[in-house]
């Protein structure tokens, strides 16, 4: 056994054990861990917005050549949200959302229907490579009918009567298979996890093995 | 006019923004870069908001003493560490995030282990979940349940021992069972998505401009 | 070393399409055996000198020399390079590049956008003249919504929502608040305290605007406490610390889980769950779904989200774009029933001897993966 005696790795450690302890019960020292953690990420993210966005993209682009002048009305716009500190002015932060809300709208709707829509059913259709076998083609059906059933299933505006009905049923069993081997998945994953912060407590800071 | 004016700027902004995705010429072409590094900008103002808002409350819990006040005091020195180190930082190297300085060694020896432990608790947590899916409530999470434990068991050592054709099967389920249900949800949410983003654009749907 | 000037290896250049200018592609054809490298040189109009433009892949074979200046006209030459020979090629027409006015390879997106905004458009004006008659099917998840509040207002306990960890411009994040107006409601009705934690601060001003008015409407504006819907931090795990810290010290009766959640989403879901509180869960995050089916009493399952609003609201406008929503996707089911019989017909008919079909087949399966490859 050869303890560590760098106090960061006693500092890692000892917030390690404290987040841990919450496993037992929440207690004095989850809640000193919880919110040095809480402190440290805001403390953090202070510094991230001086630098990514104050120097980096105002400062800089804005007083360096080539001046980049378009840049005022943004900053003009951030600057309307502090319109909040006031109730007089409050309404003021309606036009910088509006801008920002409905751009980002406007940029997902073409990229969402091009990658989850157009190129999800393109690969839906069954081309000859996949009919080149039995289990293949078994395979390839499997999928059209999982497909099917499922957006059948996330239909809302008819009633799920006769024929309608049963599909939305064999879909959600489909949906629940998938969603149990998406769970089964991930349990390894999640385990190899604790495993790396075992090794930590135990090789790092203990010195055992 | 307090009501319109921001309608009208969601409705411009998004349709002059879809257009800009077809259109190549200038000035729609080189609209998306220029209207993202906007939002950068946008996004800092934001996050003012933000710190202000927990710096303001744990100050206030500090005042009145509320139960647990001292851990405020705690919140104050951690927010107290980085924000110094990351000043001390940015002076002597101009850029705080270079390996090597204060601030960098502060987030990698206190802020990273805290990470990593939180999301290792992750194991004890789908431990606890799987345990109780193992009571399967009704029928549909029987087939979740049935689908989990294949895999699991399928994708270890111990599964190709129980039965050598586990692992196969566990890979005809993730491979084959899976595609279909998987796509068919996700194009539900590109559609349910893209319906939201349209009745925004229109006017429609208004709940964030309330 | 010796140079030659073999016909068989050649060039041609071509404005690069579907840009907006400066960019001209060279393709090359024939490519000598044992190339080394493809070197390609550019001059101006007027110039007597050719300067390097850059190396063409021996992979793609092509080159998108994207210096070239837009409206100036360029003459290129390749100089193939294999261990003992230089093989060189060259344009002989000027080429220059311009700006297209229309994307042609994003063909199918616009068709596309065009159908569904119009399916959706129709609907909601059909919907305006005719609210009779619209129906939406049962969201059991929403109509917990009120037992849920109920119980925790009975159990003298709070109530959570958590908006996800996703900013205000994510779709599930504006879903949450629409989900968040029904809970308002409710809340301020039965006078039960909410907590509502935040990721986003635009998120957290727009939760603390829809909240006040909720509590506004229901008579009692002096109930909302503003503090009670704060901003946490945009720090993943920190978040997650966050939260299970507020669910054990407040112990909430019901829990809200909505909008679009990382690896955090069993760690919350876990948690509420070992405080005994009805949890109520819906995200967009397809990775994160089967373990809020596993760990909560109810889910929106994706697409449902997108559903609540409307079935909260039977807003005839909002019931209107959910009806065009559906109809879209009925296309796309006869889309893709269409394409799977066109496939198999395709395959079957050129295994006997007739391929035309299958090119037919190929050129739609093109036209929808346009732009996306």
């Amino acid at each position: 056994m050869n303890i560590s005696t760098s106090p960061w790795v006693w500092i890692a450690a000892l917030l390690t054990l404290m987040i841990y302890s919450f496993l037992y019960k929440e207690n004095p020292f989850y809640r000193l861990a919880e919110h040095i953690f809480m402190g440290l990420s805001i403390g953090y993210a202070v510094v991230i917005i001086w630098y990514n966005y104050v120097l980096v993209r105002v400062y800089k682009p804005l007083f360096f050549p080539p001046h980049q002048w378009s840049l005022i009305f943004p900053i003009l716009l951030g600057t309307m949200i502090f319109g909040i500190f006031s109730k007089k002015y409050t309404w003021l932060i309606k036009y910088p959302f509006a801008f920002y809300i409905a751009g980002y709208a406007g940029i997902s709707i073409p990229v969402t229907l091009q990658a989850f829509v157009l190129k999800q059913v393109e690969a839906s259709f069954l081309t000859p490579e996949k009919f080149s076998s039995i289990p293949g083609s078994i395979n390839s059906i499997l999928i059209f009918v999982g497909l099917i059933t499922t957006l059948i299933f996330f239909y809302f505006s008819t009633k799920r009567e006769h024929g309608f009905g049963t599909a939305a049923k064999v879909g959600i069993v489909f949906i629940m298979v998938a969603f149990g081997a998406s769970f089964g998945y991930t349990v390894m994953a999640r385990i190899s996890l604790l495993i790396g912060r075992m090794q930590f407590l135990i090789q790092d800071w203990l010195g055992i093995m | 006019m307090k009501k319109q004016v921001p309608l009208l700027i969601t409705f411009l902004t998004g349709f002059i923004v879809i257009v800009s995705f077809f259109v190549p010429h200038r000035p729609f072409g080189i609209l998306e870069t220029q209207v993202l590094t906007w939002y950068a900008i946008i996004f800092g103002f934001t996050m003012l908001i933000g710190v202000d808002s927990l710096i303001r409350l744990h100050v206030r819990k500090t005042q009145r003493r509320k139960k647990g006040w001292w851990y405020s005091i705690v919140f104050f020195a951690g927010f107290l560490y980085c924000f110094v180190t990351g000043v001390i930082s940015l002076i002597r190297t101009s850029n705080p995030f270079s390996p090597g300085t204060v601030f960098f060694y502060g987030y990698r020896t206190i802020l990273i282990p805290l990470q990593s432990t939180m999301f290792a608790l992750l194991a004890f947590f789908i431990a606890s979940a799987s345990y109780r899916a193992f009571r399967a409530r009704n029928i549909d999470a029987t087939f979740l349940l049935i689908a989990a434990v294949i895999v699991m068991i399928g994708r270890v050592p111990a599964g190709y021992k129980l039965w050598p054709r586990l692992p196969e099967v566990a890979n005809w389920i993730l491979n084959v069972l899976q595609m279909g249900p998987m796509r068919g949800v996700m194009i539900g949410i590109a559609l349910g998505a893209v319906a939201m983003s349209l009745r925004l654009i229109l006017g429609i749907e208004r709940t964030y401009l309330t | 070393m010796f140079f030659l000037l073999i016909f068989s290896f050649s060039i041609s250049a071509k404005d690069t399409p579907n840009d907006a200018g400066g960019s001209i592609t060279v393709s090359t054809y024939n490519i000598p055996h044992y190339t080394e490298r493809i070197e390609l040189y550019r001059k101006v109009k007027g110039d007597t000198l050719y300067k390097e433009a850059g190396l063409i892949s021996l992979y793609k074979g092509e080159f998108d020399d994207t210096l070239a200046v837009a409206g100036e006209s360029y003459l290129y030459r390749a100089r193939a390079i294999t261990k003992d020979t230089v093989y060189i090629a060259m344009t002989e027409e000027f080429v220059s590049s311009s700006p297209q006015w229309f994307n042609k390879s994003r063909t199918a997106v616009l068709l596309f956008i065009v159908i569904f905004g119009s399916f959706v458009f129709v609907f909601i004006q059909l919907a305006k003249k005719n609210p009779e008659g619209l129906f939406i099917r049962r969201l059991p998840a929403i109509d917990a919504i009120d037992e849920a509040v109920g119980r925790s207002t009975e159990m003298g306990k709070p109530v959570l929502f958590i908006p996800g960890i996703e900013y205000i411009t994510d779709a599930g994040t504006l879903a949450s608040i629409t989900i968040l107006q029904r809970v308002g409601k409710k809340v301020a009705e039965y006078g039960t305290r909410i907590i509502h934690a935040n990721f986003d601060p635009v998120v957290m001003t727009a939760a603390q605007e829809t909240l006040k008015t909720a509590y506004a409407e229901a008579g009692r504006p002096d109930a909302f406490n503003k503090d009670d819907v704060f901003y946490l931090t945009s720090e993943q795990f920190g978040f997650a610390a966050g939260v299970d810290g507020i669910m054990e010290r407040e112990r909430p009766g019901a829990i809200f889980l909505q909008g679009y959640f990382y690896a955090e989403s069993l760690i919350l879901a876990e948690t509420g769950y070992s405080i005994g509180a009805i949890q109520i869960a819906g995200t967009n995050a397809t990775t994160q779904l089967p373990f809020f089916v596993a760990a909560c009493d109810y889910v929106l399952m994706g697409e449902e989200m997108f559903a609540a609003s409307a079935y909260i609201s039977r807003e005839p406008r909002l019931l209107g774009s959910i009806k065009g929503s559906d109809l879209t996707k009925s296309i796309l089911l006869g889309l893709i029933g269409i394409g799977v019989t066109f496939g198999t017909v395709a395959s079957l008919l050129k295994q006997a001897g007739n391929p035309a079909y299958m090119e037919i087949f190929n050129k739609v399966l093109d036209f929808l993966a346009m732009g996306a490859r």
